[in-house]
């Protein structure tokens, strides 16, 4: 099949960035986005044009590296796909491509389609753990933990930390990531000791980075290549405020 | 240069509590004086850097991705090995390291391997403290499964993203460190080289990915956690970053790299669907545990499984190996199926492919429960093929997965450079010629957490480190060095793109140095591939420049060394006269196709010493000793 | 531990803080519709509801209503002005190209139908309460007065509720800012559970179909009053 592309170009952080058109001919069905952008970039090198620049590493849906908008949606039209498992078999000859980076403020371009996502790890470094030193641990079986509770917090810890939640929705908000980490923690016996204190200081710093507020669209959870649900945003937000009037953080 | 190898003595039971007995200490307060440079941050590198700086360490982690969450750890799928014996079906220390032992196909270091197995449990507490939600019983227990290469339930596993919670696990800690202040973590940052003062490794060289800046940073140790180098066949299971680049250039300063034929051919991958392929994808070997594997006993027959008669299928695998059946490791399983490819019995596109089918699976269990066990990876393999799973057999072929040589280490993981200590993939240690299922996992996180947090400590112990700075000259040389050889590549300005050299060498590897070799292929590798090198360094093309976020300049240096390291990859291949795990010699089989090993010429690791660029490396042999498991032809039948 | 202020500031504090002011002033809406439901019993019962309502205890309780609804309203409208501009600001760079998937139009118009609504409440209070426009219909008049049936003298709301909406400009615009406010709460109601951290699995999927619903009856039992007399069935 043949396609046109609309691609967003950046040279660099603080470079004006535009929409540049590129078609490509003879894609196959069977190519996953990500290796049609492989051809096309190899043609462009060929052709001594500089490549696309774009995130992209494991190439099986769980290293959460890659990401871009993709025809207005984040890893582009399939339900719980990233970007990388998305096959061209999903377009059709002659369709137009609109390939576009995270947009956020908390997420600045670095270039192309890459962008600078350092400020999940820095939420992550507010409270996205469990204080235990290696060597503290007692016998993993010492403290059964319901499979519904396992269960719950193994949905809320699939998340890749991608961002598409960020890219999807409208204010450009963390929640449901931060409220993934803050869900995982919180539905296990572990996580319980530093409940409190964890929800308040991440959410601070979500806000710190520039995240938007949650005005609950559910494009979030619509966009997740992991499926997570925007449930936890409640359970979040109910911790939260929890422990704004707990006092005890 | 002899190899010391500083294995404790005593009983192997005993081997790693004695050496912490005897291992010097650090006084806590002296402990912050020590800076420790930690390259790469997937499971042992992140472990290590996390736990280095809970003991109060100064850590510099670096990683040339954009998070430390996102190493190639995390793709693993099936979980990860402990000997709890909580299924109470006959698991212990001892079994989880004789299973090891003879995985490895008598070709690893027994005291390693012994402690691995004691630490294997630890593991399991600590991960579980931290959070990482592996499955659970209804009673609220810690669920096991079983997987290739063993008759016990000891793999511990969350869904299929084991890799990735453990990975999680680890990184949250690290986090925790860096938000305390006791880690600096570089992200974007690649290692160009490793700088050694006074025969000590004392620093490193990195290019900032995104400003271009080269630039040398200096420390007390330096801790490569930089994984394996599967992808010198361009076309693995890894991810498209990994690559060689960090171990080939210690091993270019000095350090011995050990075994580097030993390669892992995993039997269940997607086949390849087209030229253009990127990458090769692994269905969880956890799979076999429900499917079978089969193929027509017809050759060339096209008939669409479903109209394949019972009597017509070969389940080739239950038929070879009753015991183990579809569960035999994975070197045996995969060389069967190139076998029978090799046969003309393949199936799909261009004959590579086997079937791997759970029809009778879902008849026995239901739907259902076959979904919950693998419910992700068969949607994973749909949205890459297209076809569904739970109808048609899926297909199967095997892909360059794990790397079991490395840079040579001691008991200490320290490698024959002082100061250089190696963990996880990018060292040789643990797993002989052949890695079983669920242990690399385990391996990683037993050298970060419970390992080197022990071993560096001995030896910042024993002293004799002086102050080295980023001016001193050895810095400032190797700095130069690696501006000079990315600007060199940026002027060559040729016609061909790195990409397709990398492929060209990938196919050469795959040929010649893949699952199956002989001497004449080996031989006509090591004639081509410095062809192939000299070309590149004529005619690679790689626009923009060095001083900004250049992914060809990226790609281009990384296959700058894989195009030097396949030939020692090569020559490893074809000293090894035998055959042993991922290591198969054509020359060297028994009468009806298994490995034949040569215990009395080849019951050693081969550590390789560099002496330069195209000339023939100096061998250096590390005898092994099995003083516990008494050698033995591996049989699973 | 964190200072008051600083979570004060913090987006899911203000967002828990609309979401609670939201829910009263939905509460007042119903209690506001089930009054003027009363029009369709006729005179006697309306008028003697808007007495009631003015003089209960002593003439207090309806300065602190009043009062509670002014603060509810300043602290939802400044929260949503904050918030909005803080989404924006999230995104400085907007995509060439959006495909919305779950948010709806309710969801995304929660600024516009909520500006809108507050200068339509204005002109309400300036309507009815204050007589500031459309005087000529206002309750409070010389000579419009009512006697209750125990003989007391009160203010005839009941006519100029008919009188006003027997003006069809007058009736469109209430109908059409009535569908405004069914908008509006066709997605804040679940919103506002969700924002308050309502996370049980019977209550959720309810509370996600209830919202809709009950907006549509908030929009559709206030725009029946004035339909109802411009379409001359109350007079």
């Amino acid at each position: 099949m043949n396609l046109r592309l609309h691609i967003w170009r950046q040279s660099g952080p603080d470079a004006q960035g535009m929409l540049k058109t590129y078609d490509v001919q003879n894609v196959s069905e069977h190519m996953s986005f990500l290796e049609m952008l492989d051809v096309l970039n190899e043609d462009l090198l060929t052709k001594g044009e500089i490549p696309v620049a774009f995130d992209h590493d494991c190439r099986e849906g769980i290293c959460g590296t890659c990401g871009m908008v993709i025809n207005g949606r984040p890893h582009g039209p399939l339900v719980r796909t990233t970007a990388c498992q998305l096959h061209m078999r999903t377009f059709k000859d002659g369709d137009e491509i609109y390939i576009e980076p995270w947009r956020a403020r908390a997420f600045p371009v670095m270039r192309d389609l890459i962008v600078d996502r350092g400020s999940f790890d820095r939420i992550i470094q507010k409270g996205g753990f469990v204080s235990v030193n290696t060597g503290n641990a007692q016998d993993g079986n010492a403290i059964p933990i319901s499979k519904k509770d396992a269960d719950r917090a193994m949905d809320a810890a699939a998340c890749i930390g991608c961002g598409a939640c960020v890219a999807a929705c409208p204010n450009s908000s963390a929640m449901l990531f931060t409220a993934a980490k803050v869900g995982h923690l919180g539905s296990l016996p572990q996580g319980q000791t530093e409940r409190s204190t964890r929800a308040m200081n991440m959410v601070l710093q979500m806000d710190a980075e520039g995240f938007g507020a949650c005005t609950n669209h559910y494009e979030c959870e619509a966009a997740c290549p992991k499926g997570i649900s925007a449930e936890f945003i409640a359970q979040m937000n109910k911790d939260f405020v929890a422990s704004a009037f707990g006092g005890r953080d | 240069m002899a190899l010391n190898s500083n294995i404790p003595d005593g009983p192997i039971q005993q081997k790693w509590d004695k050496h912490r007995a005897e291992l010097k200490l650090v006084n806590p307060a002296n402990k912050r004086k020590y800076n420790v440079i930690v390259v790469g941050t997937g499971l042992a590198g992140a472990s290590a850097a996390a736990t280095l700086a809970e003991l109060g360490y100064n850590v510099s982690a670096f990683t040339y991705h954009d998070s430390a969450r996102r190493a190639h750890s995390i793709a693993a799928q099936g979980g990860i090995n402990a000997a709890k014996n909580y299924q109470n079906d006959g698991d212990s220390v001892w079994r989880l390291f004789y299973d090891t032992i003879k995985g490895g196909d008598f070709r690893a270091r027994e005291s390693n391997v012994y402690r691995l197995a004691q630490v294997s449990t630890s593991i399991i507490d600590q991960c579980v403290a931290q959070g990482v939600p592996f499955a659970r019983e209804y009673g609220g227990y810690l669920s096991n499964r079983s997987f290739g290469g063993a008759q016990v339930s000891r793999t511990f596993y969350a869904r299929g993203q084991t890799g990735q919670q453990l990975l999680i696990g680890a990184y949250q800690a690290l986090q925790r460190q860096v938000g305390l202040g006791k880690v600096k973590l570089h992200n974007k940052q690649e290692m160009m080289d490793l700088i050694v003062v006074d025969g000590r490794a004392r620093g490193i060289v990195t290019r900032d990915m995104v400003t271009g800046k080269v630039q040398s940073h200096m420390a007390d140790a330096v801790v490569l956690a930089t994984g394996g180098y599967g992808n010198v066949f361009y076309l693995s299971t890894n991810a498209m970053a990994c690559n060689v680049t960090a171990t080939y250039r210690a091993h270019k300063r000095g350090a011995f790299f050990a075994n580097p034929c030993y390669t892992q051919i995993h039997p269940t991958c997607i086949p390849q669907s087209g030229d253009y392929q990127s990458k090769l994808t692994l269905m969880s070997e956890s799979l076999r545990n429900d499917g079978r594997i089969w193929v027509p006993k017809q050759k060339g027959d096209t008939r669409s499984p479903d109209q394949i008669p019972e009597t017509e299928r070969d389940y080739y695998l239950e038929r070879k190996y009753p015991s183990f059946g579809n569960l035999s490791p994975r070197d045996i399983a995969s060389r069967a199926a190139k076998e029978v490819c090799d046969e003309g019995r393949g199936v799909g596109p261009g004959g590579l492919g086997v079937y791997l089918d759970f029809s009778d699976a879902i008849r026995r269990l239901g739907e259902k429960t076959i979904a919950d066990r693998y419910g992700n990876l068969f949607e994973m393999y749909e949205r890459i093929t297209g076809e569904n799973p739970y109808k048609v057999p899926m297909r199967i072929y095997p892909a360059v997965h794990y790397t079991m040589g490395g840079l040579w280490v001691d008991y200490n993981l320290m490698s024959n450079v002082p100061g250089l200590f190696v963990l996880g993939e990018a060292n040789f240690s643990d797993h002989g010629a052949n890695r079983l299922g669920a242990s690399a996992l385990m391996q990683g996180l037993a050298d970060g957490y419970f390992v080197i947090p022990y071993t560096i400590g001995g030896y910042f112990a024993n002293g004799g480190l002086q102050a080295v700075g980023n001016d001193s000259q050895e810095a400032r040389t190797a700095v130069q060095e690696s501006e000079q050889k990315i600007a060199a590549l940026l002027a060559l300005n040729g016609k061909r793109s790195p990409t397709s050299f990398h492929r060209e060498l990938g196919k050469i590897m795959w040929d010649k140095c893949g699952m199956a070799r002989n001497e004449q292929g080996l031989k006509e590798a090591l004639k081509r591939i410095p062809e192939l090198r000299e070309e590149f360094w004529q005619n690679v093309k790689i626009p923009g420049s060095g001083a900004e976020l250049n992914q060809s300049l990226e790609l281009g240096l990384r296959v700058a060394d894989f195009l030097e390291f396949a030939e020692l990859m090569c020559f490893d291949a074809l000293q090894r006269n035998e055959s042993c795990g991922g290591h198969f010699r054509e020359e060297y089989q028994t009468e009806d196709g298994e490995a034949k090993r040569n215990d009395d010429e080849y019951c050693y690791a081969a550590a390789w010493e560099y002496n330069g660029v195209g000339a023939t490396p100096t061998l250096h042999k590390e005898d092994l000793s099995f003083d516990n498991v008494k050698l033995a032809t591996r049989s699973y039948k | 531990m964190k200072a008051f202020g600083e979570i004060w500031r913090s987006n899911i504090f203000q967002k828990w803080l609309m979401a609670l002011t939201g829910l009263l002033l939905v509460g007042f809406l119903l209690g506001h519709l089930s009054g003027n439901l009363l029009v369709f019993l006729g005179k006697e019962d309306i008028n003697s509801y808007a007495h009631g309502l003015r003089t209960m205890g002593h003439g207090m309780v309806i300065w602190i209503v009043r009062l509670g609804l002014l603060s509810m309203f300043v602290l939802h409208v400044t929260a949503a002005i904050t918030l909005s501009r803080r989404n924006r600001a999230a995104r400085p760079q907007s995509y060439a190209k959006v495909t919305p998937r779950k948010s709806t139009v309710a969801s995304r118009t929660m600024l516009y139908s909520g500006l809108l609504l507050l200068s339509y409440v204005l002109y309400h209070l300036a309507h009815f309460t204050w007589g500031a426009v459309h005087a000529g219909n206002y309750a409070g008049q010389i000579g419009w007065e009512y006697t209750l049936a125990d003989g007391t003298l009160v203010p005839d709301v009941y006519r100029m509720v008919v009188a006003s909406f027997q003006v069809p400009l007058i009736a469109v615009l209430y109908v059409l800012s009535m569908v405004m406010v069914g908008l509006h709460l066709n997605h804040a109601i679940a919103s506002a559970f969700q924002t308050m951290g309502v996370t049980n699995q019977r209550l959720v999927p309810l509370i996600r179909r209830i919202g809709p619903a009950l907006s549509f009856i908030v929009a559709a039992g206030f725009s029946a009053v004035p339909l109802a007399i411009l379409a001359g069935v109350v007079k």
